[in-house]
């Protein structure tokens, strides 16, 4: 009993938090979308009809209340936060197309890529640490740690080229560009992992080789325990929360951060999706896709939070005491 | 793989080993190429968005859509003469305001119904309603009445005034037929789905990711301007959607793709060679330029305008901005326009004369190199939402003359936001037309489209004389002095002629263009 209470206790406040996180994205993006100059619905009507477009100010009015851009900007507020609640989140103005529909076409093919990088860039991290860890010389173990933060350094953009280049062009192993085979996702996956597997590895790599110098390794290591053995029985372990925090946030930024990659590899997907809206200020489009995207980034770090309390039971013992500060009291 | 000593070696070759085993699984499924090639892939540069040929404007959305859907009539790209296509043949009363279509009896929507008088009658019905949506169509459709079905093969359209455009409208895609279960759906359900009698049907379309066409069965209605007649030559189209110009190019190198879309200029050089052939031909209509607001001050100086005409070197702004495959421009119409007159000598750039100009009317240097006139700078502003590099050249031609011109780029959305509102001092773009009554959309005051703001009565006079002239050479002659007057008075600064380039490896044939520079599949073969 005791027990499903301090859950409670626990969850509730962090429930509420998920909400506050999703209705502060949506009211942010509609304040920033809405005092921008110029009309979204011109805009829009412009990217399809380009130098042949026709204004007629009569047309504008009936289009504004058929895409639900009518009414004074408490009423437009409002009303599309009502029908967001009911999973209605308007239609595109410049195709047409509800945005759900839009939303959940192309999620599968961003969440394709997503999670591969993440698996890519997080066991390659993990095996870079290792290799770190374990190499017999310190200007090898030096030069390891080097190689991540290239990851970061090189741009997206860069990176997907060269990889076409070399892997599509060049060697004609994998498919350059679309979604129309499986295996189209493995570059633009490289890709993202590269900063993905970085800003991981950044994390990790000086979680494990801080927890190296701690006294219950010196033990281990006194009792012959094998290398590999303690880094994945004890090293691991430990590195564990701050891994899992630094996932919450990867998880967000591969939510949003896709745009560049399916560009360059003309995949479809969110994030191509964003930047089309941006440009023809298809403003429902806009707003659809920062709510989705906001509310997983906070159902990502609700599912961290969580996950806190089982792997670490201190933090919910506290009565809710906010896990990041924990963390940071560790550290 | 056997197990080496070295346990961290064989951790570090683990993931590259599946790499390269996923990359060769991938090589294999992808197979040998089928020879002779029926199945053909063109990269495309963008999202078509929407399908349906009568709304949309986009190239892309054009070049799949012309496959899909054929027109009434037909044009030929080089001579402008106009050639029986569904319609057998059409005659027009003598002040353009109705049209009769004598349709074929053979053809067939690809859902199987047939093509009729009514079928024309609702296309042209439901285009009319759709009023901006189909924001192009819409032109073409000005002053639209009504239209009868005579009979089962015969068709009336009729006009509240005279429309001169509607004819070589009715070869554009834009009046392409669709069939009558399609004209039903609404405007937002067309885009997804279009039902043409063209030699090609949409099979897929995965927005963003591409679209794939195969050949109509028992095609047998092509226009007398192809190569050959019946069904298409290849099986299949395929169109990846692919923005980035590096991948396309790079996957035309590879055989990847067989064509691309928009060659960019600065690749020309590098498929300019034996195995791979540039298709170029100039967009109809205005070239990107200058359009006046001649009631603000300064533009409103016909000497101002006239020194800018001359100030402009078009020869350079193509070398620098343009396609190799394109001449400057030299009307206020581009050269692959019907009635196309070149005013190359009024036009010729002539610096000295320009600062001559200048100087006689007391527009004097001042220190920062810019001229002013009674405390008046020579100063003005461009709104654009394209083409910055071409302004960008201009800009920096001009000021050697003392003028100044400030670019205002801004969204696609702004820029008619600006024209809505009349606020600007000149707007730069080009406007794609088969028609040279695109003089008359840009520069008439009655035009919807409201782009020039110009206040000249003879002028005036001849855009709507034209637009009412049905005799072939009495619209040439007008269109002609029209052409003239412009340049003469400046009421136009052309400054590129816009091209479109495609590219495809030399095994492709019979890849053309239509009238409106739209590309057409038909007569396509690919040889191994």
């Amino acid at each position: 009993m005791t027990q499903v209470k301090a859950w409670a206790g626990y969850l509730l406040p962090k429930l509420g938090q998920f909400l506050f996180v999703v209705v502060a994205t949506y009211t942010l993006v509609f304040v920033l979308v809405h005092f921008l100059p110029g009309d979204p619905l011109i805009a829009a009507l412009a990217a399809k009809g380009g130098a042949s477009t026709v204004i007629d100010p009569a047309e504008l009015d009936a289009l504004r209340v058929q895409y639900g851009l009518d009414g004074s900007l408490w009423q437009q507020y409002f009303g599309h936060l009502i029908a967001a609640a009911q999973g209605d989140l308007g239609v595109s103005i410049s195709t047409g197309v509800p945005v759900t529909e839009m939303i959940a076409r192309a999620f599968p093919f961003s969440v394709q890529i997503a999670s591969l990088a993440l698996l890519f860039g997080v066991t390659s991290a993990v095996l870079i640490t290792f290799l770190a860890y374990a190499a017999p010389w310190p200007w090898l173990r030096q030069l390891l740690l080097q190689i991540p933060p290239f990851g970061i350094a090189v741009p997206a953009f860069l990176s997907g080229l060269l990889l076409i280049s070399v892997f599509a062009f060049s060697l004609g192993w994998l498919p350059s560009a679309g979604a129309r085979s499986w295996d189209a996702a493995i570059l633009p996956a490289i890709t993202l992992a590269l900063p993905v597997g970085a800003l991981f590895f950044q994390v990790f790599s000086s979680a494990v080789l801080e927890a190296q110098n701690s006294p219950f390794v010196f033990t281990a290591v006194a009792k012959g325990v094998p290398p590999r053995r303690i880094f994945t029985k004890h090293l691991l372990r430990n590195a564990m929360l701050p891994s899992i925090t630094i996932l919450g946030l990867l998880i967000g930024y591969l939510a949003g951060g896709t745009a560049v990659v399916e560009t360059v590899f003309s995949r479809d997907g969110i994030g191509r999706m964003t930047v089309n809206a941006v440009l023809a200020r298809d403003i429902n489009v806009i707003q659809g896709v920062v709510l989705v995207v906001g509310a997983i980034y906070a159902l990502v770090n609700l599912l961290v939070d969580v996950a806190y309390g089982f792997i670490d039971p201190r933090t919910r013992i506290g009565g809710g005491l906010p896990s990041r500060a924990r963390l940071g009291a560790k550290k | 793989m056997n197990s080496p000593k070295n346990r961290v070696l064989r951790w570090g070759i683990a993931p590259i080993g599946a790499l390269a085993a996923l990359g060769l699984l991938a090589s294999c499924a992808a197979g040998p190429a089928a020879s002779p090639k029926t199945d053909i892939t063109m990269a495309v540069t963008g999202d078509p968005v929407c399908l349906d040929p009568q709304q949309v404007t986009l190239t892309t959305a054009l070049n799949i859509g012309r496959q899909v859907v054929d027109s009434l009539i037909d044009q030929d790209a080089e001579t402008g003469e106009l050639v029986p296509w569904l319609a057998e043949s059409w005659e027009t009363n003598d002040d353009l305001t109705e049209f009769t279509f004598q349709l074929r009896d053979d053809v067939t929507f690809s859902d199987e119904t047939a093509l009729t008088a009514d079928t024309v009658v609702k296309n042209l019905d439901a285009l009319f309603e759709m009023g901006s949506t189909a924001s192009l169509a819409s032109q073409y459709l000005a002053g639209y009445e009504g239209s009868t079905a005579v009979d089962e093969n015969t068709v009336t359209v009729n006009f509240e005034s005279s429309n001169a455009q509607f004819l070589q409208g009715a070869s554009t895609i834009t009046l392409g037929l669709v069939s009558d279960a399609t004209t039903e759906l609404s405007p937002e359900d067309r885009c997804q789905t279009v039902v043409g009698t063209g030699p090609f049907t949409i099979d897929s379309y995965v927005a963003n990711d591409s679209v794939v066409i195969a050949k109509r069965v028992g095609y047998d209605w092509a226009s007398e301007l192809r190569g050959h007649s019946g069904e298409a030559l290849v099986d299949t189209v395929t169109f990846p959607i692919t923005p980035e110009a590096g991948v396309r190019t790079g996957g035309l190198q590879t055989g990847e793709f067989d064509i691309i879309q928009d060659l960019p200029a600065v690749d020309e050089t590098r498929f300019d060679t034996a195995d791979y052939t540039i298709y170029a031909r100039g967009n109809p209509g205005m070239p990107t330029s200058l359009v006046p607001n001649t009631t603000r001050p300064v533009v409103s100086d016909e000497i101002v305008r006239k020194a800018m005409l001359l100030a402009t070197d078009r020869a350079e702004i193509t070398a620098l901005t343009g396609s190799s495959q394109s001449e400057p421009a030299s009307s206020a119409l581009s050269s692959a326009t019907p009635g196309y007159s070149s005013q190359a000598d009024a036009m010729a750039y002539d610096l000295d004369a320009a600062t001559d100009l200048l100087d006689d009317n007391g527009w004097v240097v001042g220190s920062d190199g810019i001229r002013e006139k009674d405390g008046q700078r020579l100063t003005m502003s461009v709104t654009a939402f394209y083409g910055q590099d071409v302004l960008e050249a201009t800009q920096i031609q001009l000021a050697k003359a003392g003028i100044d011109l400030q670019l205002n780029i801004v969204t696609a959305g702004d820029f008619f936001g600006a024209i809505a509102t009349g606020d600007y001092d000149f707007l730069s773009a080009s406007l794609t037309r088969t028609d040279p009554d695109v003089l008359r959309v840009t520069f008439s005051k009655d035009a919807v489209s409201k782009w020039a703001i110009i206040d000249d009565a003879e002028l005036e006079a001849l855009l709507t004389e034209q637009a009412t002239t049905a005799d072939t050479t009495e619209r040439t002659a007008l269109i002609a002095d029209i052409q003239e007057m412009i340049i003469d008075r400046a009421y136009l600064i052309p400054l590129l002629e816009v091209a479109q380039v495609h590219a495809s490896t030399a095994n492709v044939s019979g890849l053309t263009f239509d009238s409106s520079s739209r590309l057409i599949m038909y007569d396509v073969s690919v040889s191994e």
